[in-house]
């Protein structure tokens, strides 16, 4: 059933909007500061098992003879699983692109270090550890695929042989007149850049416990699992079960980021539950098999960028050539992350013709993931640094060479050349008040006193767009087609008047929870704490997606406020019965169905919804008596793919302009980062608190990305990066305080004009840095052009250049 | 095969003001004592090797990491974790300011900067930037971006000392009530 969604806050039936838009407290908070909260490592179920997992030591090896023997009869161990069963009771994953899947645990040969090789489930998780130490593998090495330029040498090791070749995809897409554009040009400016691999590393990692009923051949799968919809259908294709055989239910989680994957997780324990006669499997992810082989590595690239500019520093062209290390398998839809770029593949600026030059290989390091952002940081990072470039042989401001090239603001909707459409924007009034807040000409005559003294000090001016509410079709490119992703919730009264929302997602820490609260506490004239939130499996929810490509705020609130209609609707015909009028007469406002020539005649909405539940029978027959309704939201408009990527795709264009003032120790190749400034503009912001915080955790992990984040390979593509005392997480230390203004330019096209802002700064902050570092060294005549910009790689870079 | 002995050893620890004893293997952490014996899930694991600090609890009112503390070597001494700091449903004045400056998104991490907080605090009740950053330093967030957490326990140190108290104090003299002789024996 249709339902009427309003498009702002004036539209809902209330005389004074009371929670949509406040920092309204978190209904999740009191359950997580005291411990309370179901995180999967909490749950104990009768029976239960504990998994293990033997990992493989060699980045490529054929497996000549597994001996699994001794574990089998240690006491205590209940079932051992190798590729064997596998390979005889599944399905390799589906992946994107299409064919380079393996089984959950490796088959006759493994293509990375730490790919799964043997399973254990025993009574606990140390007796399995225990267990994995009586089994012998023993391996005959291959040649090995260390990185992206060995995995497209002739003589390449194959990763899958029956592919022929190492090359997962390779396409150029051209949209408008890129060679023309170019021929004329004033001025080409070109580099290469380096983004090294980094991940999510939620402060959880994925765990799940898992049973396979032999009865009734029913799959319980409880996790924390980011989309437990599309989680729980690529288990059905995996393990070949009908799709309503599979319940996935999904736990709160601590954070995900996109990279909780887990998928190969849920199938170990599913055959071990199988083997062990249905007991329920449990498998907590350590850390170390998280740093080793999980879900947190994205984004490894090598990039080749080119500017056709006009003297006055109008950007007439974009080329974009990526060589994009995708790892042993695609088996976690890394490529995603390579696609998503088309969603905003020329950022803020109005450059109609542009190329995207893409190869994706495999090599044996562990396959890709998504992250947070999914693929634009690196992308914008690029584009931004050479916008730089651009303005310095231009003698430009870099405030001025990116004004001159902003799509305007009255020019929205917008089409960019690579097909999506931003649906609304100022980005000169986010320029113009960043630059303000920060006293940008003071702080530029602060940087040149310091350079003229000999210091390297600079500031990074970048814009992005952060593409919000995701589509499908925005990965049409790496083989994921189809349009439309649904959301729904359930509205229900209960006798006593109080809202209950069902929904099938869990809390990942955004906040959903509460703003479903505030939606349905507005519309009804309540309070958020007379709403309940019931989480549902994914056999009883509504249809959902959940979290992801930072669509949930939007589409729950669409689902929510559509529900909340026609719920309203229904109300209404009841009220009308019994205020002996008709329905088109009575209208929501308040909270009471009230007549609308006579607003004295009125009942309150839960009057209503108890005479729907208590006396039915003195309803016409033709009246649902359920005080509920269900909608699902889909983003509106989304248009198939055409054959070169383009399509109306991610909803929302939020943007955001950041201002980074670094300072970088030339003895020891440490970057300091000495102010931070932001404005940015997601449209309406329904819970300005949370909208804020994703914006910290944003910056948080883009200063990580930028200055600490790396997973190491050495030439055998053994990892090298093996601990948090390797892998380096931004700490209190390293993150900024910063200085921030909203604007706010509603979106003509999502309820209640917001736009997706979930993955926020991290699409900037990355590019900010990265170009106040370059600012700084640019009187040394050098350019930083690999991320992360440790301290190792910019001392080098001083040192081995001067003269 | 199949017969591996595995010793047990008796571990005796005071947990939230309740004596608990149990016969463990002595390779058992601390964290999985409290998480899997006590069933105490509030303490989390983020990394089991030291560095995040979300398993931080209070051993005789002393941050440690418990994912790398052996159970047995809490014998005798009293350990604290998150469970202990509401008070019948009313949150510890650290939790309700992690609530209110949103000091939280996943909540994770919290039960370990609460508790690495609370330390703190006890002992410096109006603690330097520094201090607090000494002390921050150690927990990992990978949600918030700290600045809500600064604020949070900023907030709580203002909130104790105008109550006059310190975090361990305000347990303490809840677990004192709780422990006092329950009935009408009250006796006025
Ligand atoms: S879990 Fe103990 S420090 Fe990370
Ligand atoms: S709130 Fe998620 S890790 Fe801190």
């Amino acid at each position: 059933m249709s339902s009427r969604i309003p498009n702002s806050l004036e539209e809902l039936p209330v005389s004074e909007i009371r929670w949509i838009g406040k920092g309204v407290e978190r209904l999740e908070d009191p359950s997580l500061v005291t411990g309370r909260t179901e995180f999967i490592d909490n749950v104990v179920l009768p029976g239960m098992l504990h998994c293990a997992i033997l990992r493989s030591t060699y980045a490529h090896a054929r497996i000549v003879s597994i001996d699994s023997s001794a574990a089998e009869e240690m006491e205590g161990v209940y079932a051992v699983i190798t590729g064997r069963d596998a390979a005889r009771l599944t399905n390799p994953a589906t992946t994107a692109p299409e064919g380079w899947g393996a089984y959950c645990l490796a088959h006759e040969k493994t293509r990375f270090v730490g790919e799964p090789m043997v399973a254990v489930a025993a009574t606990s998780r140390y007796l399995a550890e225990d267990a994995l130490e009586l089994i012998i593998v023993e391996y005959e090495e291959l040649p090995v695929v260390a990185n992206a330029q060995a995995a497209l040498a002739a003589d390449a090791a194959l990763l899958f042989e029956e592919h022929g070749s190492n090359v997962m995809l390779q396409r150029k897409f051209t949209w408008g007149e890129v060679d023309s554009a170019f021929d004329q040009a004033d001025l080409v400016v070109s580099d290469d850049y380096r983004w090294n691999r980094l991940g999510a590393n939620p402060m959880e990692t994925f765990g799940c416990v898992v049973d396979w009923n032999p009865a009734d051949d029913m799959l319980t799968c409880r996790g924390s699992f980011q989309s437990q919809s599309y989680m729980g259908l690529a288990r059905s294709l995996v393990l070949g079960l009908p799709s309503n055989q599979v319940r996935m239910i999904s736990h709160p989680h601590g954070g995900s980021f996109g990279g909780k994957g887990g998928f190969r997780g849920v199938d170990i324990c599913a055959l071990l539950s199988k083997a062990a006669s249905g007991r329920p499997v449990k498998w907590i992810e350590d850390r170390l098999e998280y740093l080793l082989a999980g879900a947190g590595q994205s984004w490894d690239r090598e990039y080749t960028l080119q500017l056709a500019l006009k003297k006055d520093g109008t950007v007439t062209g974009l080329r974009v050539k990526l060589l994009d290390d995708m790892g042993g398998t695609a088996e976690a839809f890394g490529a995603v992350s390579a696609a998503k770029p088309l969603a905003a593949f020329t950022g803020c600026y109005a450059i109609q013709a542009a190329e995207y030059d893409l190869t994706l290989v495999a090599t044996n390091k562990v396959p890709q993931s998504p992250y947070r952002g999914m693929g634009p940081p690196p992308h914008n990072w690029v584009l931004e640094q050479t916008m730089d470039k651009a303005a310095r042989e231009l003698g430009l401001d870099p405030a001025e060479i990116r004004r001159r090239n902003y799509i305007p603001a009255d020019a929205f909707p917008y089409t960019i050349a690579s097909g999506n459409e931003y649906d609304s924007g100022n980005y000169e009034a986010a320029l113009d008040a960043l630059l303000d807040m920060a006293d940008y000409q003071k702080l530029c005559a602060e940087r040149d006193s310091a350079q003229a003294e000999g210091r390297l000090l600079g500031l990074g001016l970048v814009n992005t767009i952060e593409p919000g509410v995701f589509d499908w079709n925005a990965y049409a490119i790496v083989g994921l087609e189809s349009t439309g992703v649904p959301e729904g919730i359930t509205v229900a009264i209960d006798v006593m008047g109080r809202i209950t929302a069902r929904l099938g997602f869990s809390l990942e820490g955004q906040g959903q929870y509460t703003l479903v609260a505030q939606v349905l506490a507005d519309y009804f004239a309540v309070t958020p704490a007379d709403v309940s939130i019931v989480y549902q499996d994914s056999l009883s929810a509504p249809p959902h997606f959940g979290p992801g490509g930072s669509r949930l705020g939007v589409a729950i609130t669409g689902a929510a406020l559509g529900a909340a209609h026609l719920l309203e609707r229904k109300l209404a015909r009841v009220a009308a019965v019994l205020l002996q009028c008709g329905p088109d007469d009575v209208e929501l406002m308040d909270g009471f169905l009230r007549v609308r020539a006579m607003p004295e005649a009125k009942m309150h909405f839960a009057e209503v919804a108890g005479a729907m539940l208590a006396r039915s029978d003195l309803l016409p027959e033709d009246i649902d008596p359920q005080p509920q309704a269900t909608y699902v939201w889909t983003a509106p408009g989304r248009t198939p793919a055409d054959e070169q990527g383009r399509a109306k795709s991610y909803l929302t264009a939020a943007n955001a302009c950041h201002l980074v003032k670094v300072e970088v120790d030339p003895d020891t190749g440490t970057v300091d980062i000495l102010g931070y400034w932001l404005v940015d503009d997601c449209g309406t912001r329904l819970n300005p608190v949370t909208v804020e915080g994703q914006t910290m955790g944003g910056i948080a992990q883009g200063v990580g990305a930028a200055l600490l984040e790396e997973y190491v390979y050495d030439e055998s593509a053994q990892p090298l990066t093996s601990s948090f005392m390797d892998y380096l997480l931004p700490s209190v230390y390293e993150v900024p305080r910063v200085e921030k203004k909203a604007l706010t330019t509603p979106s003509p096209f999502t309820p209640l004009g917001a736009k997706g802002c979930g993955e926020g700064a991290m699409h900037t902050t990355p590019a900010a840095i990265m170009c106040a570092i370059n600012d700084a060294l640019s009187p040394l005549g050098l350019s930083a052009r690999e991320v992360p910009a440790s301290p190792r790689r910019l001392w080098k870079l001083l040192h081995e250049n001067a003269d | 095969m199949g017969e591996r002995k595995i010793s047990r050893v008796t571990v005796e620890v005071t947990v939230n003001g309740r004596r608990q004893s149990a016969e463990l293997e002595p390779r058992v952490t601390l964290a999985d004592f409290l998480r899997v014996e006590l069933g105490l899930t509030g303490t989390h694991l983020g990394c089991e090797h030291g560095v995040c600090g979300a398993c931080t609890v209070l051993l005789d009112g002393r941050a440690v990491r418990s994912c790398i503390m052996l159970a047995v070597q809490a014998t005798g001494h009293e350990v604290t974790t998150i469970e202990a700091l509401a008070n019948e449903g009313e949150l510890h004045p650290l939790q309700q300011a992690f609530v209110d400056k949103h000091g939280l998104q996943c909540g994770f991490c919290t039960p370990g900067f609460i508790m690495a907080a609370a330390e703190l605090l006890e002992r410096d009740p109006d603690p330097s930037e520094q201090a607090l950053l000494e002390t921050l330093g150690g927990q990992v967030c990978r949600c918030t971006g700290y600045e809500a957490i600064i604020e949070s326990v900023r907030d709580a140190a203002e909130k104790l000392r105008q109550r006059g108290v310190g975090p361990l104090g305000l347990l303490a003299a809840a677990l004192e009530k709780k422990a006092a002789p329950s009935g009408n024996g009250g006796g006025e």
